[in-house]
């Protein structure tokens, strides 16, 4: 029997299944806002995320390695993709699907090639839970109350840099108009390893909260989570890094309670249903008069 | 070795169906269909629950819908319904004229899905675990068949459907309403502009693709006889792709040739390997083999071995039949 007290232990729930997405889908929406490349194999860097947190704490490096190793792993992934894979494709084609045909063939590569070496199997992931806190009708623990503090500061740091800054500035010049960011002398190249390393260090980030979360992790881990970052990033609109927080709430409050009230495995179509009717709903998506701007900037 | 070379065929077959099927609609008419793997699955379900009879007695120990004990053609045929259908469905939400690489994405995230959905409720299609034990067509009646001549026949049947489809492609190649899909795969706005009613011919192409998926599963699951999910991964589209990709996208005989060089190098060579490593390693090398040889063609040959054919049109051309009919 699904009574309001289930539904409001969901609603908990969901808050921190939003702080996790919502940590990667700021990474996502960062990336496709500047670059235009819908980046599939940005899932298996929250993987190589999760597997590098999980190899530091193998090897007894200590709890601020283990954390810190996460991010560093997804930045370096991800720039490395970017800086020679992606830019390869980008100066030969420079369509966004065919860009998406390259991502996906990374994504393949990686995913086996963790899933090669970690022979298949899942690993089980320790970390400090801490006591459980009540607030209000909600029942959390300390970490989960760490995870969603953590989405907030990089929130913040995130909004902060964007608007207060010089290079955030810059940033968000080159995502509305590449073209006219690169005329009034926008540097582009720096710009862009800016981005990459960001989106992909919050893509680690998300593989570590996420792992922290679930406690396990195998090689498909973070291409499945990627069915949640995607619908929140386009759902929050492109570069919008406190859109995609607010459409994470929506997402990882309406996954939980639908895992609550029907089964677990119907949380995620629930995520693609919010996807769809938002795809449908918002013109930016759409072809509209045909201005989709179809270049990428890698 | 007769027994081998006519499982292989048998594959070849399937796999050619499938690619012919996704080419229709990422050929043809540029849908980035990513989730085609499902449509072929759908296939497989139907095929089986239609031929399994009910759930109950000899098969008590597997739970599914719609248990029924049909004749043979006909659960292919509803296979071949169920894959219509569902593209239908799964057409009208994912490509209300959504940018192309956005459509992609929702594709993929839908395969995804489907996967988690089926693995998870075991009263669909007995979960994980999957189906097993479908009947294989008319086994009773060809009982006087050795296995071996068995297996040449099912091939040859599949020659036969494999030949049909290629018939009906190329006389569908020849049309105004294939010529109209290029068009508005070319330049979706001018063909809009000419009155194309764009988001209606990409449909009713995502349908019928989606009816070769659902058939060409319908023949390979009456063949091995089981269906689980882990024999559909969002991935195998992928090894699909590969071969259509690596052929030649949108040219019939391009794509016989990429799934045939995809069937001899990740069907035939790994099965003479030695076996090496942990079992299950070889799979995944192949996987990681696929996506390394996608980026070389993306990169290389981006219009694959055999290129689609140049169409002209206009005073230097033939004369064109049908124009009037699109």
């Amino acid at each position: 029997m699904v009574t309001w007290n289930i539904i409001l232990q969901a609603v908990g729930f969901g808050l921190v299944t939003a702080a996790i997405v919502g940590i990667g889908s700021m990474g996502f929406t960062l990336q496709f806002g500047v670059t235009n490349i819908l980046n599939i194999s940005y899932g298996n860097i929250l993987t190589v995320g999760a597997f590098a947190a999980l190899l530091a704490q193998q090897a007894h490096l200590g709890l601020v390695v283990t954390i810190i190793a996460a991010p560093v792993a997804g930045a370096v992934a991800t720039w490395i993709l970017a800086r020679t894979v992606f830019a390869a494709f980008a100066r030969r084609h420079g369509g966004a699907f065919d860009l998406i045909l390259v991502t996906l063939a990374c994504s393949l590569i990686i995913q086996f090639s963790i899933d090669a070496a970690a022979q298949g199997q899942s690993f089980s992931f320790s970390f400090p839970v801490g006591s459980t806190v009540h607030i209000g009708p909600f029942v959390f623990t300390v970490l989960s109350l760490g995870l969603i503090a953590t989405a907030a500061v990089v929130l913040g740091l995130l909004m902060a840099a964007l608007h207060l800054t010089r290079m955030g500035k810059a940033l968000r010049a080159l995502s509305t108009d590449p073209k006219l960011a690169r005329a009034c002398g926008v540097p582009m190249r720096k710009i862009l390893d800016l981005t990459w390393l960001v989106s992909g260090a919050l893509a680690g980030l998300a593989g570590l909260v996420y792992v922290t979360n679930s406690l396990t992790v195998d090689a498909g881990a973070g291409l499945n989570f990627l069915v949640l970052v995607i619908a929140a990033a386009l759902l929050g609109g492109a570069g919008s890094p406190i859109g995609a927080v607010l459409a994470a709430l929506v997402v990882g409050i309406a996954t939980e309670v639908v895992a609550a009230i029907g089964g677990s495995y119907y949380s995620q179509a629930a995520g693609l249903a919010i996807l769809a009717v938002v795809l449908v709903a918002r013109p930016t998506a759409r072809t509209w008069g045909g201005t989709v701007r179809d270049e990428v900037t890698v | 070795m007769s027994y081998y070379l006519s499982t292989v065929a048998i594959y070849f077959g399937v796999d050619l169906l499938a690619a012919w099927g996704l080419n229709m609609q990422f050929g043809w008419a540029g849908v980035p269909n990513f989730a085609f793997i499902i449509f072929q699955a759908i296939g497989a379900y139907v095929t089986a629950v239609l031929t399994l009879g009910p759930d109950t007695g000899a098969n008590s120990y597997q739970h599914y819908v719609l248990g029924m004990q049909l004749p043979f053609p006909l659960p292919l045929l509803a296979a071949a319904a169920a894959g219509g259908v569902l593209s239908l469905v799964i057409g009208i939400i994912a490509m209300a004229r959504l940018r192309r690489d956005y459509q992609a994405a929702v594709f993929l995230l839908i395969a995804l899905i489907a996967t988690q959905v089926v693995s998870g409720d075991v009263g669909l299609f007995n979960g994980s675990n999957g189906l097993a034990g479908v009947p294989q067509p008319l086994a009773g009646t060809l009982s006087s068949l050795s296995l071996s001549e068995y297996q040449w026949a099912y091939a040859g049947f599949v020659a036969v459907v494999c030949v049909i489809t290629l018939l009906f492609l190329r006389r569908l190649g020849r049309s105004g309403w294939q010529r109209a899909l290029r068009a508005s795969r070319d330049d979706e706005a001018a063909a809009g502009a000419l009155g194309l009613n764009v988001a209606a011919l990409r449909l009713q192409v995502f349908v019928l693709g989606g009816a070769i998926a659902g058939l060409s599963g319908g023949l390979l699951v009456s063949f091995i006889t089981a269906w689980s999910p882990g024999g559909w991964g969002y991935a195998e589209t992928f090894a699909i792709l590969t071969g259509i990709i690596l052929g030649g996208v949108a040219n019939n005989w391009g794509i016989f040739l990429g799934t045939f060089l995809v069937q001899i190098v990740f069907v035939e060579v790994p099965s003479f390997l030695p076996e090496f490593g942990y079992p299950g390693l070889i799979d995944k090398l192949e996987w990681i083999l696929i996506g390394f040889m996608w980026l070389t063609v993306l990169l290389l040959r981006p219009r694959g071995i055999i290129p689609e054919r140049r169409y002209k049109a206009g005073i230097d051309a033939a004369p064109q039949r049908n124009v009037s009919r699109v």
